[in-house]
């Protein structure tokens, strides 16, 4: 060190010495970008020699000792460099222009980052004023239609997460989540983190980049990079309050209507009739909504010192639902530091992030029974009791009074949904403290040393209470609270009582998680002549997955919120339980090394290695997986031949190999039937036939490891028009080579019970294409357009002999959709055909049926023509996963005006109206099937009647085509004032429209992403909404 | 702070994370094992429970259609609206593809085939690595492969060629492929297994060498093979193991349970805590007033003359509860049952309607032995030494020694004797098939018979959903 100190000394004085001789000079100047803010940290360095500077808080800068004719080169981040030349003037005034090409921006692809010029593969990247322009609570939402090749299914409810699928979706029964990585740091999921923090979002989309994170990548990779300080101290506050509704409200049928249908329905089976004249009429939906509210609030404070940059922000986002009282709220707190020293070849780099988030859930069923529940019942009584579904059988009016003698039914099984979101009580809090700390020195000027230490800690705590009481009441008008206290008394004196009749009950859980990462690894880079060459090696450790829950639950107490507590009861007819589990955690050690070498910025070509070890899979034979990757590329326009190309500027071929895992894999754990008492483990022997007891196995075990993926890539970016027009276009094909299914076992095999088995393939493949048009006419008006479009088709293939067939998909009525089948996609539709409706009962008696089918019920092809129609009827008719989807936006800047429209659409898909199927009788219908029921022979062939089966087929099942313009805003920016840098104010609607043929709510249905479950079937989806906002931006 | 420490500092914790691979195994497991949480389970717990799966329900409903209610012997019985799901069906010979009852036995068999299978490889794993001081190895595998082969055994004579479950699920092999295999376990436990009297008291009820001898016989004897017929019907009879109770109305009591007649039985126990046969007895039971079942499973008019015709009235009353019969332990059946006659073979004087009873079904019983080694020499026409073995039968129901008759009169009167002796013990119908009489027999019982279709039941509709691939048996 010392050593190094006096070499500068010696070299200032020589040249301090030489200064005389050659005439030199000193000059200054000051570097700012296009509205003339300073840039602090710019970098001025002379061509040739060691005459460099930095530009201090003000853009200044000084170099001494230079002469006319020197070059000096300025460089900053996010900035297109300048030359300029040294000429008699002394100072000099530069402009620094935003660097708008896309080939200059860097790209952070784990564990480093990398030029996009020097990119050979898939990678798309979302800027924060893309991410902040579409307000949502997590930044993966806001991007839905931007990202070529990644689908983002969107979910309106208050609190909720996107299902984000890169590529597809390739696995049945392991995890499908992305690997979320910030900042370097592993993490669940980004829902702590406010959009407004975010610089950048990079997606790795095929395995030649994803593969650096190993066993976890298999289901894409997705790094976030949140904002840190840069340049003149700036505060800033951004706002916006919006308020939302029901995008695609579905008209039901009215009282009249109801009335027509509910007897058509009847009087097939011969059941009582309704009267015209009914006491009450309700519009459920009307009771049931209410206009949503939305509301973001950010500050921050960022900046550039000499030694330090600094960001610190607070976000506070409100939402409250469509339903009352279904709120969400979260505050972030985060504060990114770098800390400069030893003339910047040592930084420390610290992140830190607070979240607490409130939340009041609801329950969707409520959207299902306001589908459902009749409109003749009241949502009060008034007596003031919540209405039921009571009808008066005898004289046909729905109420639940009547004479002696007369009968009182319910005219389906069906709540009311205002009670159901009146009596729900439940409050969630979580705190997530996510932080870490980075070391990097540079060991000499081509190899530097990074370290970091990361962790996570997560709380959760849920508070539930029901009013049993209330809610026992409520579920029959007649009811008195006499009556429930009766039940309460103690009859046979054993001092509890059936806990139907408790007062309350509350329940308490807490949750808590911690997760750590610690990692190290070193970075060269060196230019030898044309030889570019770039080398990452290092190792990490991590710790994730454990957990632990507590929860509590008791009956009895006291009512007040304030002095709801599980030890403080009001009776002891109960007992209180408690349970504390914990959740195994995962060791995770890895390796990973990457080389990447160009020749001339023309030939690329880049290795990736990573190891890695998984506790989860210590008991079997295996526990460390490699997984290698390879990518190549060659830069055609800078070989000479394309050189002077005026229309293609930039083009580039890429093509890349790599093996993901997912180590997400439920694990198979080898059952054992066995028990006590009459079961059929156990039996009897000896002489006074002794119960033995025995054991069976519940199916055969088959060790699990993680399911590796393969995929290949290859693709072209390109650069046209003096690159107005950059894209890129791509095909890939991923497949999960031993995906996990589960075995539902034959009728003659060994197995009791479901398992699980490595023993099929899942591929999906397809294109991506993505085009931005970007134009600026002149100085006040200027454009953009740009397209993504990708296909998915995913097939599962190669499944052993007989290991498919596993059905899923269940509509809660026994009827179920979807079929795990060789050749289809992951649990394809799989139903009944419907064709026509049965006219006459002659033409039933003279053709297959299936149950009791009547005339008006929907008739079902017998494919197989045996006259029979059973399973082998069943066709299958693809899947809810969209086959293409596609984004659009346009832009358009006019002087301060800025005006934008983003689209967003899907199509290839199938979704399930199951609203619309699952009927037990008495329900409502839509004001559509109303009209368009089957009322007698000849009079439509197309719509059942009101009286129908309530089997599964492909008359439910619709196309999930939409195509939904997502965003459209306007904006004003002001003139610059004293005090103020920047201000804008703008209006977004948010879905405005949406185009579709499905006949439900929204065709965006993931619910929770299973393929197998209801993922793609509405029964109780909360609906796409449409929000209107108005907001501002500060720039002080 | 030098920057030269830094770096010490920076390599120091590299080198913390890179030393060992130790880190990955050095995660606190939370999840006890099953030795960890007390229940880990031994070979002969795995064996014992093939045995339990013969408790189930299945052998109580689904079996009684398919082994009786569908011959001669018996008609659905019950009240005239009481299906019972699918018994009406095979009663009147019009069952089909989808009837739950043959789908039942179908899963049952193949399931029990898998227990066995499964508990064979976990003993010789179990026992590659620890001691078996009580030298229980051996046995345990005999067990499994004697209830591996009477599975086999009722599935093969029920379907036909079948899939061996070791090989494929899909491909069905050849009757005689199947046969060999059975052979081949039942051999394997013959070697293996005790004689009855070689078993500590505590182990009564399990398979013995004899129960496996009297199998092979059986199969044998459906093969027509009848001189390995006679050779291990012939060995059971050497054994001195085994003989005649000598009341026959007593066979089908708690009292003779396991006695000196008894080759292999399901065991079931009536007292708390109680494990039978579900049901067993609850659903063969008279129905209505006094009754206490369900009034399934119940004698023919056909059955009755038949024993008539023999003056076979010992048989006949140890048989059949008449309606208004007072039965041997003084319960007094109600005329005004439902139905006129029941099955008294299923009849518990001491849990007649309870869920699980003590009754034990005898599946291989010594007199049916000395019919089969009977049925075997005469078809190898020593008709005189056949006709010893089979008056042997006779004589303990008091009637007329068979003497002198022609290898056809014969064959007639062990046939006879086998329905007689036999009824309700769950082998009329493939002993109708087994002997072609079953299409003349059906006919005049007005059921539409189809010969080359009804010799064997379809293979079950859901397992052809399940795997296309196989082949549907002829007819279906």
């Amino acid at each position: 060190m010392k050593l190094k100190l006096f070499f500068a000394c010696i070299i200032f004085l020589v040249f301090s010495g030489l200064s005389h001789a050659q005439q030199t000079k000193t000059i200054s100047g000051i570097i700012t970008d296009a509205n003339q803010v300073p840039l602090p940290g710019a970098e001025v360095k002379v061509d040739g020699k060691e005459i460099y500077d930095v530009t201090d808080f003000d853009g200044n800068f000084t170099l001494e000792n230079v002469e006319v004719g020197d070059i000096f080169r300025v460089t900053f981040l996010g900035f297109a460099p300048q030359e300029l030349e040294v000429t008699e003037s002394s100072n000099y005034s530069v402009v620094l222009q935003e660097d708008a090409g896309q080939l200059d921006e860097v790209l952070v692809v784990g564990y480093g980052s990398q030029s996009r010029a020097d990119i050979t593969g898939a990678i798309a990247s979302v800027k924060s004023e893309d991410i902040v322009k579409q307000p949502a609570l997590t930044a993966t939402q806001a991007v839905q239609g931007k990202v070529a090749g990644v689908n983002i299914i969107a979910n309106d409810a208050p609190g909720s997460n996107p299902t984000v699928l890169v590529r597809g979706l390739g696995t049945a029964e392991g995890g499908r989540d992305p690997f979320y990585v910030v900042d370097g740091q592993p993490v669940q999921d980004i829902q702590n983190i406010s959009p407004n923090d975010i610089e950048s979002i990079e997606f790795l989309k095929g395995a030649s980049y994803a593969n650096i994170y190993g066993i976890r990548a298999a289901n894409g990779v997705i790094l976030i990079t949140t904002k840190r300080g840069k340049g003149k101290p700036t505060f800033s506050f951004d706002t916006y309050y919006g308020v939302r509704t029901v995008l695609n409200q579905v008209e039901m049928a009215n009282g009249a209507q109801y009335i027509d249908y509910f007897n058509e329905e009847s009087a097939a089976s011969g059941g009582y009739q309704l009267q015209q004249n009914q006491p009450f009429e309700t519009d459920w939906y009307d009771e049931l909504l209410q206009t949503g509210t939305i509301s973001n609030n950010s500050f921050s404070v960022s900046g550039a010192g000499e030694n330090i940059d600094y960001f610190l922000s607070y976000n506070f986002y409100d939402e409250e639902g469509i339903l009352e009282e279904n709120n969400y709220s979260r505050g972030t707190i985060r504060n990114n530091n770098t800390f400069h020293l030893f003339d910047d070849r040592f930084r420390i780099i610290q992140n830190l992030n607070i979240s607490y988030t409130n939340e009041s859930p609801k329950p969707f069923g409520s959207f299902s029974n306001a589908y459902r529940q009749s409109p003749l019942v009241p949502v009060f009584y008034p007596n003031g009791r919540f209405g039921q579904s009571y009808v008066n059988q005898t004289t046909g009016i729905v109420n639940y009074t009547g004479q002696e003698g007369e009968s009182i039914g319910r005219l389906n099984p069906h709540g009311n949904p205002v009670s159901d979101v009146f009596f729900a009580d439940e409050d969630i809090n979580t705190t997530t403290l996510q932080g870490q700390i980075t070391a990097e020195l540079d060991l000499t000027d081509y190899l530097t040393f990074t370290t970091r230490f990361g962790a996570t800690q997560f709380y959760y705590k849920r508070y539930a209470y029901t009013p049993t009481r209330e809610r026992w009441l409520n579920a029959d008008p007649r009811r008195t609270l006499e009556q429930f206290q009766q039940g309460r008394v103690d009859a046979d004196g054993d001092g509890s009582i059936s806990t139907e009749f408790a007062n309350n009950s509350y329940t308490v859980e807490n949750e808590n998680y911690f997760r750590w990462n610690l990692e190290g690894f070193l970075t060269f880079e060196k230019t030898f002549g044309k030889h570019n060459l770039d080398a990452t090696v290092g190792i990490s450790r991590e710790n994730f997955g454990g957990r632990e829950n507590f929860e509590g639950q008791a009956y009895d107490v006291f009512e007040e919120r304030r002095f709801r507590e599980i030890s403080r009861r009001t009776a002891n007819f109960f007992d209180n339980t408690v349970t504390q589990e914990f959740s195994q955690s995962t060791n995770l050690q890895s390796y990973f090394a990457r080389a990447e070498y160009n020749f001339d910025k023309k030939y690329y070509l880049r290795a990736v290695v990573r190891r890695d070890g998984s506790s989860n899979f210590i008991t079997g034979d295996n526990y460390f997986a490699t997984f290698p990757a390879f990518s190549v590329g060659w830069t055609l326009t800078n070989e000479e031949f394309l050189n002077d190309s005026d229309v293609l500027n930039y083009f580039k071929i890429f093509a890349g190999w790599g093996e993901i895992g997912n180590a997400n894999v439920p694990i198979n754990i080898q059952q054992v039937n066995s028990g006590d008492g009459s079961r059929n483990t156990n039996y009897v022997f000896g002489p006074t036939q002794s119960l033995i007891l025995g054991a069976a196995f519940g199916s055969p075990v088959e060790t699990l490891e993680w399911e590796t993926t393969e995929e290949w890539e290859v693709g072209f970016d390109y650069g046209l028009f003096d690159r107005k027009l950059t894209g890129t276009i791509d095909y890939y094909q991923r497949t999960n080579t031993n995906a996990i299914i589960q075995v539902t076992p034959l009728l003659n095999s060994a197995a009791e019970g479901n398992f699980l088995a490595q023993a099929a393939e899942v591929v999906n493949e397809g294109f991506e294409f993505l085009a931005n048009w970007s134009d600026d006419i002149n100085d006040d008006f200027s454009y953009n357009i740009g397209v993504n479009f990708s296909t998915n088709e995913n097939t599962v293939q190669n499944v052993r002999e007989a290991f498919d067939g596993q059905t899923g998909g269940s509509l809660g009525n026994g009827q179920i959709t979807k079929r795990l089948k060789d050749g289809e996609p992951l649990f394809a539709w799989w139903m009944y055909e419907a064709d026509g409706v049965w006219q006459t009962q002659q033409e039933i008696d003279n053709n297959p049926s299936v149950g009791n089918a009547a005339p008006g019920h929907l008739r079902y092809v017998d494919q197989n023509d045996d006259g029979v129609i059973d399973d082998r009827d069943k066709k299958y008719f693809g899947s809810y996963i969209p086959t293409y989807n596609y984004g659009v936006r346009f832009g358009v800047n006019y002087k301060n005006f800025d005006l934008s429209v983003d689209g967003y659409g899907v199509g290839g898909n199938k979704v399930y109206n199951g609203l619309k199927n699952t009927r037990l009788g008495g329900e409502n219908v839509t004001l559509e099937t109303f009209n368009n029921r089957w009322t007698g022979p000849g009079s439509t062939n197309s719509a059942p009647g009101a009286d129908r089966d309530a089997i599964a087929s492909s008359y439910y099942l619709e196309d999930g085509d939409f195509f939904r313009i997502n965003n459209m805003t306007v904006g004003y920016t002001l003139e610059e004032m004293s005090l103020v840098k920047s201000a804008r104010i703008y209006f977004t609607l948010q879905n405005p429209f949406m185009f579709t043929d499905y006949s439900g709510f929204t065709p965006e249905l993931n619910q929770n992403g299973n393929p197998k479950q209801t993922t793609g079937i509405e029964l109780s989806a909360y609906p796409t909404t449409r929000s209107f906002l108005i907001g501002a931006n500060l720039q002080l | 702070m030098k920057l030269k420490n830094i770096i010490h500092l920076l390599l120091f914790s590299l080198i913390i994370v890179s030393c060992d691979e130790e880190f990955v195994e050095d995660v606190e497991i939370v999840d006890p094992t099953a030795e960890e949480r007390g229940e880990f389970n031994v070979p002969v717990d795995f064996v014992n429970g093939i045995y339990g799966r013969h408790t189930d329900f299945a052998y109580a409903f689904s079996y009684l259609g398919i082994t009786e209610i569908i011959s001669d012997n018996a008609d659905k019985g019950s009240a005239p609206t009481d299906t019972g799901t699918d018994k009406h069906l095979l009663d009147g010979l019009t069952h089909t593809t989808s009837t739950p009852s043959i789908e039942t036995m179908w899963t049952q068999w193949y399931k029990t085939i898998g227990r066995a299978t499964l508990s064979i490889e976990f003993t010789e794993e179990y026992y590659a690595e620890n001691a078996d001081p009580e030298n229980l190895e051996g046995r345990l595998i005999g067990e499994a492969k004697f209830l591996r082969a009477l599975n086999y055994f009722w599935l093969v004579r029920s379907f036909g060629p079948i899939p061996l479950q070791h090989q494929s699920l899909i491909e069905r092999v050849p009757v005689e492929e199947v046969y060999s295999y059975i052979e081949q376990d039942l051999n394997d436990a013959i070697s293996l297994l005790p004689a009855k009297s070689e078993y500590a008291p505590a182990d009564l009820g399990r398979a013995t060498s004899g129960a496996a001898q009297a199998l092979l016989a059986k199969v044998y004897l459906y093969q027509e093979e009848w001189q390995a017929a006679a050779d291990a019907a012939n060995s059971v009879i050497t054994s001195g193991e085994y003989g005649l109770e000598e009341d026959y109305a007593t066979l089908w009591r708690e009292s003779t349970e396991n006695g000196t007649e008894s080759i292999f039985e399901i065991q079931g126990r009536g007292e708390i805590p109680a494990h039978g046969i579900q049901q067993y007895s609850s659903t063969q039971g008279a129905r209505g007033p006094s009754g206490w079942g369900w009034g399934f499973n119940t004698p023919t008019e056909d059955l009755v003359n038949a024993f008539d015709s023999e003056t076979d009235s010992i048989r006949k009353n140890a048989t059949i509860v008449f309606a208004g019969e007072t039965l041997w332990d003084g319960r007094v059946v109600d005329p005004a049952v439902e139905n006129p006659r029941y099955n008294e073979k299923a009849y518990s004087s001491a849990n007649a309607g309870a869920g699980d009873g003590d009754k034990n079904i005898r599946v291989l019983r010594y007199a049916e032995i000395l019919l089969i080694y009977a049925e075997a020499l005469n078809e190898m026409g020593q008709t005189a030494t056949a006709e010893d073995f089979l008056n042997m039968v006779r004589e303990r129901v008091d009637l007329e020694p068979k003497t002198g008759l022609s290898q056809d009169a014969l064959r007639q009167a062990i046939w006879k004797e086998r329905r007689l002796e036999l009824a309700f013990e769950h082998d009329r119908w493939f002993d109708l098939i087994r002997t072609g009489q079953a299409e003349e027999e059906m006919i005049e019982h007005g059921k539409p018979f189809q010969t080359g279709k009804h010799e064997l039941f379809p293979i079950p509709n859901d397992q052809l959903i399940q795997t296309p691939e196989m082949e549907q048996n002829p007819g279906w």
